[in-house]
Formats: structure tokens, sequence, C-alpha cells
């Protein structure tokens, strides 16, 4: 065989089986988010429940915890006691929920079946949540005291993941 | 639909707005068939961020829906092809994008196929040469004296007419 040709097939299939060997161990779903240190879009929408519009804009001064869940969402169960019991004991730290694509009555009887200790928002076309780029729920965004969008974690929280993230917010 | 939509108006009191992201609309705003052909047409540009590789318009997700009804919205309003597209990579990165940009890494996507078709076209042409030349190079061989008796044998008999 051509000895040139061999060298160059075997370069090809070294880069090819480089790149799938390299993708393997990726999760298809992650998507870097391109708002790391960027400005946290603008939004305010209605709390379930209390009816109070909560401003992202007032919230600034403090560490922002900012989680996008549904009801529909079955890993939401599971990280949801994990957020609320974090968010009694940081009083200094904002948690904020923001449900999209799901109807009042049903957050409201999950938050009353599970507790709550935090403002839950309803984002009912999933604009807010299309502008942080949320690609699937549990998403979680920590928002530093100026406003800057300092991490993303994709999938459900644990109290590590979220005391790892919430020192960069800090 | 008007009640979803005085709901909608009354739950959101303010979402981020693509004017904050991709400044005021550039082009004319859409209705009718018009905006349903380019709702699909820019649809189809568009990756589902929950799918594997699937289109927000070919989507049945929610998120996908989502993403769809935004982007008509924003055709509506007058936004064009290029804003909207940027609008949606400012939050999702070119992940979201099915057609890569010309630029980074992503530019090889456009390069290595072509590069692989010309050296392909090179190699196919460099063997059909060497292929004219080979049995002018063969009759050669074939006329060198030989002391081999049974290579003789063999050209006295092929030559036999």
């Amino acid at each position: 065989m051509n000895k040139t040709v061999l060298i160059i097939g075997v370069v090809i299939v070294a880069v090819v089986v480089f790149v799938l060997f390299a993708g393997l161990g990726k999760d298809p779903q992650h998507i870097d988010s391109p708002l790391i240190g960027k400005p946290a879009p603008p939004f305010a929408l209605k709390a379930v429940g209390s009816g109070e519009t909560i401003d992202l804009d007032s919230l600034r001064g403090k560490p922002v915890v900012l989680n996008f869940w549904a009801t529909w969402c079955g890993p939401c169960y599971e990280e949801h006691p994990t957020l609320v019991a974090n968010a009694r004991v940081l009083p200094n730290v904002q948690f904020v929920g923001v449900v999209f694509n799901d109807t009042e009555d049903k957050i409201m009887r999950f938050l009353a079946e599970r507790g709550t200790a935090y403002p839950t928002l309803l984002d009912g076309n999933g604009k807010t949540a299309i502008a942080y780029g949320v690609g699937g729920v549990p998403e979680t965004y920590f928002i530093n005291p100026s406003g800057t969008i300092v991490a993303k974690f994709e999938g459900p929280l644990t109290t590590e993941a979220l005391q790892a993230n919430l020192e960069k917010a800090r | 639909m008007i009640a979803t939509l005085f709901l909608l108006a009354f739950l959101q009191i303010k979402v981020p707005d693509a004017a904050q992201i991709v400044g005021q609309p550039q082009g004319q705003p859409l209705t009718g068939q018009q905006l349903e052909r380019r709702t699909m047409e820019i649809s189809s540009e568009l990756r589902c961020p929950v799918c594997q590789g699937l289109a927000i318009g070919d989507s049945p997700s929610i998120m996908a829906a989502n993403m769809k009804a935004q982007v008509r919205e924003l055709l509506e309003r007058g936004y064009t092809e290029p804003q909207i597209l940027s609008y949606f990579e400012k939050s999702y990165g070119q992940f979201v994008l099915l057609k890569p940009k010309f630029q980074g890494v992503n530019a090889l996507v456009w390069i290595l196929p072509l590069l692989a078709l010309a050296a392909g076209f090179i190699l196919v042409v460099s063997k059909a040469k060497k292929l004219e030349t080979a049995p002018v190079k063969a009759a050669a061989a074939a006329e060198e004296p030989t002391d081999d008796p049974y290579l003789a044998r063999v050209r006295e008999m092929v030559d036999k007419p």
C-alpha cells in the first residue's frame, strides 16, 4: 500500500477517534451558558399565591439563587427539599423560584404539600426561561450582589453544589 | 385566547425584551401566510435545547413550543432573521444554531469537507495518471533480456502467434 495514503488514513482515523472519544463523557443536554459574567436579564414577575411582584432589580445587594422548575419535572421534586432547607438557614441569600409552562393551582398544591421558604414566580410562556438560556428543568442560576450571573447548575441541586456555586456569587 | 393573554399580561409585569438584547426591529412586521412561512423557516434553523439534534420547528417539547412562539412574536414585531438568531444565541450560545457560524473551530465544519473532497480528487487524478503510465513500464520490463530459462520460455509462448 502507498505509504502516504496509509499515513493520511491513520491521521484521519486518529482525529475522528479523538473527537468521538472526547465527546463520550459529555452530557448531550449540557449547554455552556454565554451569560456567565454578564448582567442577569431583568424581569418582574408575579409571585404565586401572594400576587406580589418581584423585580430582579430589587434583589440587588445579596446573592440570588434563581431556580427554574416545574411541577411536571421529576427531578424538581428531588431538589425541592434541598432548596427549602438551605433558604431557611441562609437569610443573606435570596432564593427565587421561577416556574414555566405550569398552572398556579398545581404550583400551589406542590408548595402546600412540600413547603416553601422563598417566592415562586410564574413565567407563563417561558420568556424569562428563554432569556436565561434554560435548556431544561431544574436549572439554577447564581447571581452576585451586583446583578451578574456567575454560575449555572443543570439538574437537581445538592447542598454541596449549592454551597460551591454560592461561593462564586458572594 | 383573550383570557389567556390577559392572564399572562397580569402575571408578567416585565419579561426580558428583545429590544434590550438585540435592539430595535430592523425589518418589516410580518402577518398572515408570510409570517407562518418565515416562522417555520427560522424555527428549522434553531436547535431545541431539550432534544437530541432536533430543530424547534420539529420538536413537540414545551421548550421548543415556547421558542417557536417567541420567533413568531419577533417576526410580527419586524425583527429580521439575523436579529432573531442573534437573540437566541445571546442566551443559548452557538449551540442553538443548527447551521454553525463560519468562525473559530466551527469553521472546520465547513472547511474540512471541502478539503477532504479536494484531497480525494487529487488522489483519484494521481492514481489515474499512474494507471496510464503503468502498461508502458510493464512493456518496457518485458523487453529486458533475461538469463532465466523459465521466463524465456514464457515469453516465447506469449509471443507465439
